[in-house]
């Protein structure tokens, strides 16, 4: 795809606004109905979905030219999908988001981008190139849990914890806990130690020739290993395998793939785990965007634009409909429905109309107090439910809300689903 | 192509103002207040662009706004302030002007809700989805114009018409706007109506200065004549629930209906039949949301389009599908003349009785409720939709551009008897396959534009590619061809004259004000607008007539 695929898009475009709030039939409150995180920061109207598609098309036309403040647009934003989902309640004929990322992409081609994406693209090409974390380190979180080496032995899943969960210290606790959840149930549960990154941060960035690069690794990791079923706690590395890899030229197979909160509901439901002891809690859950909105599968197209009825814009064969509502949304509330003790309330924006954490789109590494705020947003709509913890299925989500629930000193707790389900197997809070 | 350059004096004054980081002149952020709704109609080689303004700024407060426009006048620059930005109207006219863009999206607070007055005091970037939700949780709600609820209250309320479904039972918003805060084009502060004489925001008239006709002008300034940077409105009652529990798949959400709630598809068989069941409605004062909707998508396609809509498993392309199934057929003709009602009680016997008088006056003409669309899914489809107006832009649906033409305000009997003229045009014009051929009839419109009823018009659905030249230049011959159509009936030109005036010189549009009905009323205008605006820091969408332009003299002085 190129910047000039997108121009219809833009030129239909009728600047509605729609893309700045949520879907307006869900608003419940003046404070609450707002979907966008970039224009609410940012103001100018190039800071929406429809103001990017309008920023992309005056550069099509040659009316303006990449500055400054054009990188700032197309990258201050968690690329979170509000506006592609509230854009779709009326129109058929975009892809608002589809643009977005390929804006990003032109202008990495062209070499504009963040000053902080510079290293860590650097990382990444090292990593790719054989000079980055070594096994032991990216597996550290690992040491002393009864997983087995997928690349030399079958097992029922394998367990892919992303880059975030390998490396950050302070969710060292919540991946393993994560770990023994699926272990309890009698799973045989591996990892390839050699595993590297999905790409997913790559693609956020735009940099496409990286991110397929380490799909391709993985891929060929996978298919070399015969694994069968994948499970990753993050929601990121969800979307990538769903959602990216699928469509990838020339790609291994992509074998089942599994969010953790979708195995641990079947796993509930199948009754090889019991969720027995109470968890005496009041939580609300924060829909990932990755999981939720743009958790809906890769569907495979090839087709062309075509018109009926003279002009009305429709695609042959049809094109699939991605708009967010056949996200997987009920398996984290089931599970959390299951577990005795604890209340689930909702927050005003949730499933399709989620206000992102604000980590999304490499915001938190580029951009890191916008993305703060975003947070700061969602904790003052989680703080507005009563809940006593914000819980969600993300390490991006979780590293974020728990450092703007510390900047702020909010008494919100932040949970994985996972460490709640831990607590109901009979495990205490310090068990792990 | 180069911005229009402003003062660099000027631009670090604004800085001074509204912070830095609150004005731009790049010619990219630029762009997305030049690209417009309805510009490639009207613009030189149907550019998508209105003329680019030489700086965009994000005022804070009424005290910002006012500093800005005081430096306009200071530096010789006009202003345009937009709300959520949706028309033409919002963006500069002129290539030649140095327009201010003032984005009032900064001022975004709902100031106060008077439960016990029934109003609420809102800023510029306060949408109408945001009032309505507070508004609920009061049991009261709020009149939501025919732009839908993405739009700003003070914009529709102050500075265009505002009417819409809710307007028969609520009034609309340009009747419904209580005190202003007026930022005037020379930067004078004025608080209209009660306010102005510090007696609170609940009445537009005064005790205090009346000057709301005089500053919105004969149907709203549109951005030309000053900056509204706080209003009051009238709020209006709620008979359903406070808390929304809403259902259904995106983009079809579905409002369950309370048990003191109908809403209905209804079907006549004949358009003299449709103005006998309008006035009986007025008569009999039933009816809280009131709105001839869904045919929008033409009343050929009509039942399939929304059929397809409250799947989520379906596109466009389903829609030739569906429109071929024999019931869809039957469907599309039973509902070719068809409106749609939201029947709203104080109780449940209220309600009943509601129903009663529709269904007999449908018996009187002859008419129906729509089965398939009273069905529980298309009923409750049809509440919230009506109800939130949250899904106003399918108007773009079929192709990404509409033009609504037509659309002349008068009784029911009187705009029927534009309706085949306007249908035929559209089959005319739509014969080429350069717009979309959806039946000709694609006319909407509220049910009336007075409440309790009496006015009302209907608006033809004309749809186009928007990313198709072609297309585009038939949707603007077709704006041409329904002033002819409309002279040769002998009804004055509609929606789509005015439209076209954004393209015309000042001079064009000066003859077309001359030799409109009430020429006196620009004329009017302009006196005002030498009072309020010497400096001439507002465009020209504050219509008014020299005085050396046609016939007739100053206002209050015998015409020549």
């Amino acid at each position: 795809m190129a910047l000039t695929d997108y121009r219809a898009d833009a030129m239909r475009c009728t600047r509605c606004s729609y893309c700045k709030w949520i879907p307006f039939d869900l608003v419940r409150s003046a404070r609450f109905a707002k979907g966008c995180p970039s224009v609410e920061a940012n103001s100018f109207h190039a800071y929406s979905g429809g103001g990017r598609l309008i920023t992309m098309l005056s550069l099509m036309d040659e009316r303006s030219e990449v500055t400054e403040k054009v990188v700032d647009v197309a990258f201050k934003c968690q690329l979170c999908g509000n506006c592609d989902v509230a854009c779709k309640m009326c129109r058929y004929d975009m892809e608002v988001l589809a643009a977005l990322s390929e804006f990003r992409a032109h202008l990495v081609e062209m070499d504009r981008v963040p000053d902080a994406y510079r290293p860590l693209i650097e990382r990444t090409r090292a990593a790719l190139a054989g000079r980055g974390k070594s096994p032991a380190e990216r597996n550290a979180w690992a040491d002393g849990l009864d997983l087995r080496d997928a690349s030399r032995e079958q097992v029922d899943v394998l367990f892919f914890p992303g880059c975030k969960y390998s490396l950050e210290e302070s969710l060292r606790e919540t991946v393993r806990l994560q770990a023994k959840v699926l272990l309890a149930s009698g799973l045989t549960v591996g990892i390839i130690p050699e595993a590297g990154c999905c790409g997913g941060l790559s693609a956020r960035m735009g940099y496409r020739e990286e991110a397929t690069h380490s799909s391709q690794n993985l891929l060929a990791q996978w298919a070399a290993a015969r694994v069968a079923t994948v499970v990753t706690p993050c929601a990121d590395c969800r979307h990538m395998f769903t959602r990216v890899y699928p469509g990838l030229d020339g790609a291994s197979p992509v074998p089942e793939v599994l969010h953790t909160v979708e195995l641990v509901d079947r796993l509930v439901k199948d009754g090889r785990l019991e969720l027995t002891t109470p968890v005496p809690m009041t939580v609300t859950y924060h829909d990932p965007c990755h999981l939720g909105r743009q958790g809906e599968p890769y569907v495979p197209w090839e087709g062309v634009e075509k018109k009926i009825y003279g002009q009305a814009v429709v695609y042959d064969p049809p094109r699939p409909r991605y708009n967010g509502a056949k996200g997987v949304y009920d398996a984290p509330r089931d599970v959390l429905a299951a577990i005795p003790g604890l209340e689930l309330v909702e927050m005003e924006r949730s499933r399709e109309a989620a206000w992102c954490c604000g980590a999304g789109g490499a915001c938190r590494e580029a951009y890191p107090e916008y993305s703060a705020w975003a947070a700061g947003e969602r904790l003052e709509e989680a703080e507005a439910t009563g809940a006593a913890a914000l819980v969600s299925a993300c390490s991006r989500c979780e590293l974020n809300f728990a450092e703007a629930t510390a900047a702020s000193g909010s008494d919100l707790e932040v949970h994985d689903v996972l460490e709640l389900v831990w607590r109901a197997l009979g495990n205490g809070r310090e068990a792990s | 192509m180069p911005a229009p350059a402003l003062n660099p004096d000027a631009y670090r004054a604004l800085e001074d103002i509204v912070g830095a980081a609150n004005v731009s002149n790049d010619p990219a952020v630029l762009d997305g207040y030049a690209f417009q709704y309805l510009a490639e109609l009207v613009r030189p080689e149907n550019s998508p662009y209105m003329p680019r303004p030489a700086a965009v700024v994000l005022p804070a407060s009424t005290q910002e706004v006012q500093q800005v426009v005081l430096l306009a006048n200071r530096h010789g620059l006009k202003i345009k302030p937009t709300g959520t930005g949706w028309y033409f109207f919002n963006a500069p006219i002129k290539e030649e002007d140095l327009t201010l863009q003032l984005d009032m999206r900064r001022m975004n607070r709902i100031l106060e809700i008077d439960e016990r007055n029934m109003f609420a005091v809102v800023e510029p970037y306060v949408i109408h989805a945001q009032l309505h939700a507070e508004a609920l949780k009061r049991g009261l709600s709020i009149n939501i114009p025919g732009s839908g609820c993405s739009t700003s209250i003070v914009a529709s309320a102050c500075a265009y018409a505002g009417q819409g479904p809710h307007t028969y039972f609520m009034g609309g918003n340009a009747e419904n706007v209580l005190g202003m805060e007026w930022v005037t084009p020379e930067g004078e502060i004025v608080r209209t109506g009660s306010l102005g004489s510090g007696d609170g925001w609940f009445c537009s008239e005064g005790p205090g200065p009346s000057v709301r006709g005089i500053c919105r002008g004969s149907i709203g300034s549109r951005g030309g004549m000053g900056v509204y940077t706080k209003c009051a409105v009238k709020l209006g009652p709620n008979f359903g629930p406070r808390e929304w529990h809403v259902g259904g798949t995106l983009p079809a959400y579905r409002l369950p209906l309370a048990d003191t709630m109908r809403a209905y598809t209804v079907a006549v068989p004949t358009w003299d039949a449709w103005a006998d069941a309008y006035y009986e409605i007025y008569d009999n004062e039933i009816g809280y949301v009131f709105h001839r909707q869904f045919n929008l998508a033409g009343a050929d396609l009509a039942p399939a389009f929304w059929l397809m809509y409250n799947d989520h498993t379906k596109t466009l392309g389903d829609v030739p599908e569906i429109a071929a199934r024999d019931d869809v057929r039957k469907l599309a003709e039973e509902m070719r003349i068809s409106f749609q009602i939201v029947l709203a009680g104080r109780s449940v016997a209220d309600i009943e009785l509601q129903d009663e008088i529709l269904n007999a006056i449908l018996d009187e003409v002859g008419g129906h409720k729509v089965e398939r669309f009273c069905e529980p899914d298309m009923a409750e489809f049809t509440n919230i939709y009506l109800q939130r107006l949250g899904h106003k832009h399918v108007n773009f649906v079929w192709a990404g551009g509409y033009i609504g033409s037509w659309m002349q305000f008068g009784t029911p009997d009187w705009v029927k008897g534009y309706v085949p003229t306007a249908a035929a045009g559209l089959e005319r014009d739509a014969a080429g396959g350069l717009l979309v051929q959806c039946g000709g009839d694609a006319m909407m419109g509220s049910g009336s534009g007075l409440p309790g009823g009496g006015e009302m018009g209907l608006e033809q659905f004309v749809s186009y590619d928007s990313a198709d030249l072609e297309s585009t230049r038939a949707a603007a011959r077709h704006m041409e061809d329904a002033v002819k159509d409309a002279a040769a009936i002998g009804y004055p030109p509609g929606k789509e004259f005015m439209y076209l005036q954004m393209g015309w010189s000042d001079e064009q549009i000066w003859e077309a004000l001359a030799n409109s009905t009430q020429p006196q009323v620009f004329r009017y205008q302009r006196q005002i607008k030498e009072a309020f605006d010497p400096n001439d820091v507002g465009d020209r969408m504050y219509p008014t007539l020299p005085r050396d332009v046609g016939q007739g003299g100053e206002v209050g002085t015998p015409a020549p």
